[in-house]
């Protein structure tokens, strides 16, 4: 089974071309740390409640990007609620990018090309190899929101991410997204990892638009 | 720590949450929730004397909503305590699961 984190990087692979997609690059980076901490909550091995968040087991679990990032963890008691721990993975968001999709490689999914533009910049791009695992999480998306059923759990999580991503836009209709906005919230709203990453695209958004209101 | 307790009263299988609702608790919670959602079409969580629940404890409550869900079982939970309504209301629960003040029988 593939992680939250590589299930989120499939999905922004564009099935055409292979481009990775960056809708909203920093809220992106941010959705991508949440992902990582549901594969750990999944695993059991880190909870929380609705401020902070505790490490409950720091056995290894097999995948190196989880089994890294929990050992950093538990060498940083000082840090204890989400936020915090969201701002602090935010900076390693491109190692979790980058092996997500080097994890989707070894595993078949996708494959790793170079070409040049222009013939000097290198344009790496991911094709895949198989769609199916795409497919399938689009398929879980599209369920989750567009029917009344209560989700997995695993699906409400994928939900929340993909929303914040931006990527739910490549899963459904622009008329099916305005239709089940409210669905789409509620979802979210159901996770405190998920109220906490929106939290810190908004102060990243409104940090951004102080900033270029002072340059302008 | 995780107290659970089971009883009938008037159609409805009432399953007593004691203590808190965590990641050590929840695999206990959702099953004891699962296993009352199997004998019985209405059961509800009487979460009176849950002091504390984590978001495991909250999926835990989820997962058992759909269960009920799946099965066209009646299901809902009750008397929270004040730092359990908070967390259910910062979450949204009111939107998926019926919420009582009181038990419903």
């Amino acid at each position: 089974m593939l992680t939250m984190l590589e299930e989120v990087v499939l999905l922004a692979v564009d099935e055409k071309n292979g481009q990775l997609r960056s809708t909203r690059e920093f809220g992106t980076a941010y959705a991508l740390v949440g992902a990582l901490f549901f594969d750990l909550a999944l695993a059991r091995k880190i909870d929380t409640d609705t401020e902070e968040i505790q490490i409950v087991d720091t056995t290894a679990t097999g995948n190196a990007t989880l089994d890294r990032v929990l050992g950093f963890m538990t060498k940083r008691p000082d840090l204890t609620t989400v936020r915090a721990w969201i701002e602090e993975l935010f900076l390693q968001r491109q190692d979790l990018e980058g092996e997500a999709l080097a994890s989707l490689i070894e595993r078949g999914i996708l494959r790793h090309e170079v070409s040049k533009l222009l013939w000097i910049i290198d344009v790496e791009r991911f094709p895949m190899v198989n769609n199916r695992h795409q497919q399938h999480v689009k398929l879980r998306l599209a369920q989750a929101i567009l029917t009344d059923d209560i989700p997995e759990t695993r699906d409400i999580m994928l939900v929340s991410i993909a929303e914040q991503c931006g990527l739910l836009e490549y899963v459904l209709s622009s008329a099916e997204l305005a239709n089940r906005k409210d669905r789409i919230q509620m979802l979210s709203n159901l996770e405190t990892i998920s109220r906490k990453v929106t939290a810190a695209i908004l102060n990243l958004d409104n940090s951004l638009r102080t900033a270029m209101t002072k340059v302008v | 720590m995780i107290q659970l307790t089971q009883e009938t009263r008037s159609g409805w299988c009432v399953v007593g949450v004691q203590g808190r609702a965590d990641a050590e608790a929840a695999d206990e919670l959702e099953g004891a929730l699962r296993a009352a959602l199997e004998l019985h079409p209405k059961v509800a969580a009487d979460l009176g004397k849950l002091d504390y629940i984590s978001s495991a404890g909250l999926r835990a409550v989820i997962q058992a909503a759909r269960a009920a869900q799946a099965k066209n079982a009646e299901f809902a939970v009750c008397s929270l305590s004040a730092p359990v309504q908070k967390v259910f209301d910062m979450s949204g629960m009111h939107h998926i699961m019926r919420i009582h003040g009181e038990l419903p029988c």
